[in-house]
């Protein structure tokens, strides 16, 4: 899979600790990602962003002129794109309110850099899922934004349920997803009863992705859990 | 309240049981005082008995000697009054001086009735004439007036049930009056003591005739108030300071995690260097998981994680934990095997999600950290009638009779009340025995049919 262009994104990193900052940079800078800046208060993150225009921002909660609750409002002002929170505050309640206002994501600390870097990706995949050309599998390919699959030169268009699915398992590509949780993104939040609706979508999929549905490579069943989406180069 | 009513009925059966008692012992008393006055001697039969001995032979009366010891015995007097003359024609030597020797006829009915000059006279038919026998002033008291409607007698039954049953209403009502005000009295120190006993503040108003038990409710609940506040205040600052501690150290252990993940997977290091990232890697998430754990059980033992019980679904919850170590398990060391029947794919029980979540994840984690060489870990959900069964065992190296021993019955350092050097479970189970606790659920700890470490929870349904 081709996802270059998630590379390029535009990354903004706000924390009050220099030598985290300093680390989480690397990390970053070490996988790929070409345009990261950081911040370590309220005032340089806003000068930041007005600068840079980002397109993620990964922002501490405790920052020393204020808290990175505000910083997010006040950034979703200057436009809508993802924003996570990389914060040791773990309790409840400060979860609740960072997804309650609109996060994409709160990691706590402490990390490893490879969770941090599946988390970063995950987020800018789901926001930027129309800005990739293709998902290249196997035996075809998905593009998204036209919601269909082009296998063998021919077209096949995705039906919503089909979409929601495979959208599903591209944004946990490479990794399990539960039943249940395949059922929740396609039948919302009572899931409960679709397990055989689920098998006859997964069905249909592979008659439109696997050149052999009945012996699948890229949409794999593991037993009683859930389905995993291999994806091509990742 | 109930018990001022039991107190009540208590009393209420009491004092009919106690009416009923007395009742029986009076008139078994007075049964036997009668019988024995009665029975052994009677004025009339003594009477008669006189008259019958007083015998006329040749125109003189004569008495056996006998009766007249008998009569002297009883300190009495005896006349007798000739029919035709109702004149005194014989007498006992003891005759009072101031007893009429003539009497009328009226004379004769006054003293057949009641006295003559004040002594009680009982007469009795003899030869030619009316014997009276007299005893002594203070002797006995006659009713000289006895006359009983017939109605009276006829209804002396019903009305005496009737005055039994009025006494008993008024006795009772007697007794309600006069304890109303001192259950009232009682009432708030009853309230009080209840209170006392579920930890609520009490402040019972100080008056009345227990203002003294009052007032000492009163500062009992004062006392008690204030050590609860003085532990709130210990266990809460115990609890703050772990989540303190636990904050100031993730920041330090990213970075330490971060650059040794960084190392770990650098190519510019040698495998042996690798392999040393590696270890600090390991145990920097051993710390992780550690702080994470030792706030949480903090948390858990002093109440302040609060538990949302919901209906779940057990196997969409475990199965989540199972995949999210799947994706975790990159060597594939400690590979999963989900043993859950296909047909369940639903058991509901009232659970919080998160923390069964997070004792599922402690149980699977330790099965990792014990067994270094890795195991197969076996996970899976039983739906059993009323109960809903969990169970995660591995092939690992396992634990010994008297291992398991302790682990079911040893408490954790943290919430051990003794001093001790020896080294208890990890905190993964005494979180995992906490939520349990918290869920009133069961756990059973033992040795796995796969050779290893088999832990099971039991959920009510």
């Amino acid at each position: 899979m081709n996802e270059d262009y998630l590379l390029s994104k535009r990354i903004l990193l706000v924390d009050d600790e220099q030598e985290l900052l300093d680390m989480v940079f690397s990390i970053l800078i070490e996988y790929g990602f070409q345009n990261v800046k950081t911040a370590k208060n309220v005032k340089e993150a806003m000068e930041q962003a007005e600068k840079s225009r980002p397109e993620l921002a990964i922002l501490d909660v405790m920052l020393p002129d204020g808290s990175g609750f505000d910083l997010m409002e006040q950034l979703k002002k200057g436009g809508d794109y993802p924003i996570l929170f990389l914060t040791a505050r773990g309790e409840d309640d400060d979860k609740f309110k960072g997804f309650g206002l609109g996060a994409d994501d709160y990691i706590i600390k402490p990390f490893l850099p490879k969770e941090l870097l599946f988390r970063i990706m995950a987020v800018l995949r789901r926001s930027y899922k129309g800005e990739n050309p293709l998902v290249c599998l196997h035996d075809s390919q998905i593009d998204f934004s036209c919601a269909e699959v082009i296998k063998n030169d021919e077209h096949i268009p995705l039906t919503a349920k089909e979409y929601d699915l495979l959208s599903a398992l591209y944004r946990n590509a490479g990794r399990i997803v539960t039943i249940d949780a395949l059922c929740e993104a396609a039948w919302g939040d009572n899931p409960f009863g679709y397990e055989n609706s689920l098998m006859a979508h997964i069905r249909l999929i592979r008659e439109k992705i696997e050149q052999n549905p009945s012996h699948p490579v890229s949409l794999v069943t593991v037993k009683g859990l859930g389905y995993k989406l291999i994806v091509e180069g990742k | 309240m109930k018990s001022i009513s039991k107190l009540i009925r208590r009393f209420v059966g009491i004092m009919t049981l106690s009416t009923i008692l007395f009742s029986i012992l009076n008139v078994a008393f007075f049964a036997i005082v009668f019988v024995k006055n009665t029975s052994t001697f009677s004025p009339w039969d003594m009477a008669d008995h006189v008259a019958a001995a007083l015998l006329l032979t040749d125109d003189c009366y004569c008495i056996s000697d006998d009766v007249m010891a008998k009569l002297k015995e009883e300190n009495a007097w005896a006349v007798l009054i000739n029919n035709d003359t109702r004149q005194v024609v014989w007498q006992t030597d003891n005759l009072p001086n101031n007893i009429p020797m003539q009497y009328t006829l009226s004379d004769i009915a006054e003293l057949t009735r009641g006295y003559v000059d004040g002594y009680p006279t009982f007469t009795g038919e003899a030869q030619n004439g009316l014997l009276v026998l007299g005893y002594p002033k203070d002797r006995f008291w006659k009713h000289t007036r006895a006359s009983w409607d017939y109605n009276f007698i006829a209804d002396l039954p019903k009305n005496t049930i009737i005055i039994l049953a009025i006494n008993t209403v008024l006795i009772f009502l007697i007794y309600v009056a006069a304890n109303t005000k001192l259950l009232h009295s009682i009432r708030p120190i009853t309230n009080g003591i209840q209170d006392l006993s579920s930890g609520s503040p009490v402040c019972i108003k100080e008056n009345g005739m227990f203002f003294e038990l009052a007032k000492k409710i009163n500062k009992t609940s004062e006392i008690l108030q204030m050590q609860a506040e003085q532990l709130r205040k210990k266990e809460t600052a115990r609890a703050n300071w772990i989540a303190g501690v636990s904050h100031d150290v993730r920041t330090p252990l990213s970075m330490i995690m971060g650059y040794a993940g960084q190392l770990k997977s650098s190519k510019n290091l040698s495998e042996i260097e690798r392999k040393k990232a590696s270890v600090i890697v390991r145990q920097s998430k051993r710390m992780k998981d550690l702080i994470s754990d030792l706030n949480l059980a903090s948390k858990l033992e002093y109440d302040m994680q609060p538990i949302t019980m919901k209906q779940e679904n057990a196997v969409s919850i475990i199965r989540q934990v199972v995949v999210d170590f799947m994706n975790m398990d990159i060597d594939d060391r400690f590979p999963i095997e989900w043993k859950t029947v296909d047909t369940l794919s639903a058991c509901y029980i009232n659970a919080d999600k998160d923390l069964l979540k997070r004792a599922i994840s402690n149980l699977i984690q330790n099965s990792i950290n014990h067994n270094e060489n890795g195991c197969v870990i076996y996970v899976y959900v039983n739906d059993d009638n009323n109960t809903c069964k969990i169970c995660i065992e591995d092939s690992g190296i396992g634990a010994s009779d008297e291992q398991i021993d302790k682990l079911n019955n040893t408490p954790h350092y943290m919430v051990c009340d003794t001093n001790t050097t020896e080294q208890r479970h990890g905190l993964g189970l005494l979180i995992v025995k906490q939520i349990i606790k918290g869920h009133n659920e069961e756990i059973l700890i033992g040795h796995s049919e796969y050779g290893g470490f088999k832990v099971e929870l039991i959920i009510p349904k």
